[in-house]
């Protein structure tokens, strides 16, 4: 392995006053804004439909939507994690991965129309899947809900809409390359295989028995990881140096933190299995790949916070909107890492295992990590895109408060009350009527932290629909807050 | 890490060797399994689902109720769902062979599934669905939009899970 960038600093940006700057940002306006403006829609429904399920959740007996076939609970967790995964998720990573590589590379976007037809055909296919999952057409694989025709559709829209920061990497001019361009180019090749895949051996052609457990569970830790967790490393190793102007701390590692990432993440799906009716091999190779995963996190921890706890960089990260969503990501990847790899071992894993604790783990990985990433990017990147600046500072307040408030309550109440019904759980004396009424007691702040992201999600939706409305100027002249 | 290739071959390998490892070679060890009988001369287990059941367990999965309950017995010393009642003893992947769609599931709303058709319940699941107050289990969605013919077929798929028979593997793991 050779290392061709050591200073561990974004390499691929020309000096100011360079005419292929705005040429790569202006060629990128059409597809960035079509994936963006998507996934804000996105977003919003799917916070709509967060509130919605833990209404749902918290009152399941006599809910609002009480008796309405649309809304059952099932029906909406999985058409929720579907719009919130497929819908907002990959549209944004869509923009950012390619802007990121076309900075990075100097790539000038000449077939934008090709980019764009699959975003369309992704959100059409999305749409279609989650009008099927409310019409109770679900498969019962958690993130593979949508009908299996959906599947092959997402492939194809994922080749032409996702595919072109590897193109981007390919035919970048000089031959320095950068953590984020690994991360983004090992995210998008990886996906269609590990996603076709499973279509393939859990709707189309199933494996025989728990083999569709087991292929599941291997797409999960796929998706959560390779997808979200690369796609946001890559943001995380492009805008710290970039925003704080520094080299990032130990920088030499990070070939060794790709390598080792890329390498345990696919095997540590059996380890959401521990106890199930699966091989024990199965289940040990998943709780050992969830501790080898400690490498590639310890690394990572040592290159972002190393850099954002020397030289003032937490105040300096603090002060600047960009980095502060940033910075909270990639603290979220780090505690994701750590309770991800403690909690794969057999005891706690059993004390937790089918309480909220899990998706408190994940969300910390998708929301807590990957989404305020995302939002921290598109105050970066929208400016220079659009030309415009944001239009309120105050709904970007009202934005980062919610949202960081918001989940930090959510996760409090995934983790602790997801540990705290373990342990009641574990004890066959208690009465399994009152395991459930201490979990409900934590309904209401899911119910609260809910509310509290969807008005963060209305404020950054405004600001940013606001902003690309008032647009008129095509490229570079604006400037991030 | 200048080339393309060397990167898209480690990334290949990244998704490939686990899919090897884990999912072909689970599907080879697990693959056969069929009905077989816990003891010489014993009758074959798992038993086949009955014609209603599998409608049964099309209601199921279009409600949506694996998000709520999980189908899984796990052994003593990991939690204690023996002792709880959900089963007699963990399940097993052969318990699993003839489904054509394994919903184990990854949450505990409700109570475990798996082995619920052996069970004794004091709750009815009709009026579960329709009238939850007045079943014992308040706290259950009701489902009144389900009609006559999809209620039956589920309680028709809840009585066919069973998995108090012996088998070989259970035999061990006891």
């Amino acid at each position: 392995m050779t290392q061709d960038n050591h200073s561990g600093r974004p390499q691929g940006r020309p000096p100011e006053g360079d005419g292929r700057v705005s040429r790569v940002e202006a060629s990128l306006r059409g597809p960035f804004l079509l994936f963006f403006v998507s996934a804000v829609v996105w977003l919003l429904a799917a916070s709509v439909l967060g509130v919605i399920a833990a209404l749902d959740l918290g009152s399941l007996q006599g809910g609002v939507f009480r008796d309405c076939p649309w809304f059952t609970p099932g029906r909406v967790a999985a058409a929720q994690q579907g719009l919130f995964v497929y819908g907002w998720g990959f549209n944004a990573f869509f923009a950012l991965n390619l802007w990121l590589l076309s900075q990075l590379g100097r790539f000038e976007f000449r077939n934008g129309w090709l980019a764009q037809l699959g975003g369309v055909a992704w959100n059409l296919a999305l749409t279609y899947g989650v009008v099927r999952v409310f019409a109770g057409e679900l498969s019962g694989f958690r993130l593979l809900d949508f009908p299996r025709e959906v599947g092959p559709v997402l492939a194809v829209a994922f080749l032409l809409a996702g595919f072109w920061p590897i193109v981007a990497f390919a035919r970048r001019p000089t031959g320095h390359t950068f953590a984020s361009q690994w991360f983004v180019v090992g995210a998008s090749f990886a996906f269609p295989l590990f996603y076709l895949l499973a279509q393939l051996l859990v709707l189309w052609q199933p494996a025989s028995g728990v083999v569709q457990a087991i292929a599941h569970s291997w797409f999960v830790a796929n998706l959560l990881q390779l997808w979200f967790g690369a796609s946001a490393l890559a943001a995380i190793y492009y805008f710290l140096p970039k925003v704080l102007e520094r080299t990032l701390t130990g920088y030499y590692l990070a070939p060794v933190a790709f390598w080792t990432f890329f390498l345990f993440a696919g095997w540590t799906g059996p380890a959401a299995l521990v106890g199930s009716p699966v091989p024990l091999w199965l289940q040990s190779t998943g709780v050992v790949a969830a501790a080898m995963m400690l490498i590639p996190v310890i690394i990572i921890a040592i290159n972002v916070h190393g850099t954002l706890f020397t030289q003032g960089g937490w105040t300096r990260a603090w002060n600047d909107t960009t980095l502060r969503f940033v910075s909270f990501g990639a603290a979220a990847f780090t505690l994701a890492g750590l309770l991800g790899g403690v909690f794969a071992f057999r005891a706690p894993s059993a004390l937790v295992r089918f309480t909220s604790f899990g998706a408190g783990l994940e969300q910390l990985l998708v929301y807590g990590c990957a989404t305020m990433v995302l939002f921290g990017a598109s105050y970066f990147v929208l400016p220079r895109l659009t030309g415009a600046l944001w239009p309120s500072a105050k709904l970007v307040h009202v934005h980062f408060w919610a949202t960081a408030l918001g989940f930090v309550g959510a996760l409090v109440a995934w983790l602790v009350g997801g540990w705290q019904t373990g342990q009641l759980l574990a004890d066959p004396a208690v009465a399994y009527a009152d395991v459930l009424r201490a979990e409900s007691s934590w309904f209401f702040m899911l119910t609260i932290s809910a509310v509290l992201l969807l008005v963060g999600h209305v404020a950054f939706a405004l600001n940013a629909f606001g902003m690309i409305l008032k647009s008129s100027a095509p490229a570079a002249s604006g400037r991030h807050d | 890490m200048k080339n393309l290739n060397t990167l898209l071959a480690g990334v290949f390998l990244a998704v490939a060797l686990p899919f090897g490892a884990l999912v072909l070679s689970g599907q080879s060890q697990l693959g056969g399994l069929g009905r077989a009988a816990g003891e010489e001369g014993g009758a074959l287990f798992p038993s086949r689902e009955p014609g209603q059941a599998v409608q049964g367990r099309a209601v199921y999965v279009s409600l949506g109720c694996v998000s709520c309950h999980t189908q899984q017995v796990r052994p003593a010393g990991q939690g204690s769902d023996i002792a709880r009642g959900f089963g007699v003893r963990p399940s097993v992947a052969r318990d699993y062979a003839l489904q054509p769609q394994v919903l184990l599931g990854e949450r505990r709303l409700g109570p475990d599934l798996a082995n619920y058709g052996a069970r004794s319940s004091k709750i009815n699941v009709e009026t579960l669905l329709t009238d939850p107050a007045s079943s014992g289990a308040a706290w259950h969605p009701s489902y009144r939009f389900v009609d006559a013919a999809q209620r039956a077929a589920l309680v028709a798929y809840l009585k066919s899970l069973r998995q108090d028979y012996p088998s070989p593997e259970a035999k061990l793991k006891k």
